[in-house]
């Protein structure tokens, strides 16, 4: 799917879609990561949830993608290869839930792409602590702030919805604006194109 | 698989060429919705005329149909490259069309189908098709207690099929654009 073609799609189905509250969406996303601090002691285990979290979304936003750019017209054609499904990804679904535009840069065996994201809709209004700046928690380990990753959802998002489409990958959140770089980064890995099950049990025959 | 209907009453199929008029009963009959492992998450029936099917008979209808699906793409004699279709699902069963009966099946990217059982002659069940699509992600998946693959026990989603097909039903045949 040509960048233009994807692009545009997304512009479509953002004016169509339902829109939220940006702010309140930031804050509320702000308070379950502050909750998720609160219950779990270290860091991995916190970036752990939010991608689980986002996994369970994703798995239900693919659909949703799917479905309304149907209805709304927009057939979204069927991906050759992961750079296709790179560019429908960032042009067409980020934009399309988000509001926001990715670039896509894809590894130079085709396995893999990086999608950055100049903005962050769930980090508004939020600035990470430095580590020596905060007080030992009662009883807990001082965190590493560095290590957190915020927004570890889109990680679980993409992989979720992905998975849903048979193909299984890994997600990592590279680089974050959070945490001082320039623009936010997220490494997608192709590890596995799925085979639907029964289809696999009847060439047995 | 762009032909797979095969009239099982040829004496009908004879008087559609004579041009005999034969009234016209026009309705949905049920919708049943199988998931990925072919496995019934919903069944519902559209319209009164609809005939009564028990619980049991239903999930052996949905798991049937799952199968034989997929052993229509392995069957047809025209393989599509990894059995997708040109919309990227997977290729098989799309419509039967029997002497009293049109079933209409749509498979999702996500491997989900849809399937509808209505009157031959029933017009705009594709564009009812994907309605429901629409419908299951807005009804069913954001439900937060739905969990994927499970059967579909959304109130939401029951009322909002209701509505749509009542919707078409009123507005005559032929008014929605068909994909």
């Amino acid at each position: 799917m040509s960048k233009s073609v994807a692009a545009a799609s997304g512009h479509a189905l953002w004016a169509k879609m339902p829109k939220a509250n940006a702010e309140l969406f930031a804050l509320t996303y702000g308070s379950l990561v502050t909750e998720l601090i609160r219950d779990y002691d270290s860091i991995e285990e916190i970036n752990e949830q939010l991608e689980k979290m986002g996994y369970s979304i994703g798995v239900r936003c693919v659909d949703e993608f799917l479905a309304k750019s149907e209805q709304h017209g927009m057939t979204v054609p069927t991906c050759q290869n992961l750079k296709d499904t790179a560019e429908v990804v960032a042009k067409t679904g980020f934009r399309m839930f988000l509001g926001i535009s990715c670039d896509v840069t894809m590894a130079p065996d085709g396995n893999a792409f990086s999608l950055f994201m100049y903005e962050n809709p769930l980090a508004l209004f939020v600035e990470l602590p430095k580590t020596n700046d905060m007080p030992t928690a009662a009883g807990g380990a001082t965190k590493k702030w560095e290590d957190l990753k915020y927004s570890n959802l889109y990680c679980g998002i993409l992989r979720g919805s992905l998975e849903q489409i048979n193909l299984r990958v890994s997600c990592e959140y590279i680089r974050d604006v959070l945490q001082g770089e320039e623009v936010n980064e997220i490494r997608v890995t192709l590890r596995e194109v799925l085979q639907d099950g029964a289809g696999d049990d009847y060439k047995e025959e | 698989i762009e032909y797979s209907t095969l009239s099982y009453n040829p004496i009908i199929h004879k008087n559609k060429n004579k041009g005999t008029n034969h009234p016209k009963k026009m309705g949905f009959l049920h919708l049943f919705v199988v998931n990925k492992s072919g496995g019934l998450i919903h069944h519902r029936p559209l319209g009164d005329r609809a005939p009564t099917i028990g619980t049991n008979e239903w999930l052996r209808i949905g798991s049937t149909f799952h199968s034989l699906h997929a052993i229509a793409a392995e069957a047809s004699p025209l393989r599509l490259l990894g059995n997708k279709n040109a919309y990227g699902a997977d290729d098989g069963i799309e419509e039967i069309n029997a002497g009293g009966i049109l079933l209409k099946s749509f498979q999702t990217r996500t491997g989900v189908k849809f399937v509808i059982t209505a009157d031959p002659g029933t017009a705009d069940i594709d564009y009812v098709l994907r309605e429901i699509y629409v419908l299951y992600t807005d009804c069913a998946l954001k439900d937060p207690f739905y969990e994927l693959e499970m059967p579909i026990r959304c109130e939401l989603f029951t009322q909002a099929v209701d509505l749509l097909v009542e919707r078409v039903e009123k507005s005559g045949a032929g008014s929605f654009k068909q994909r």
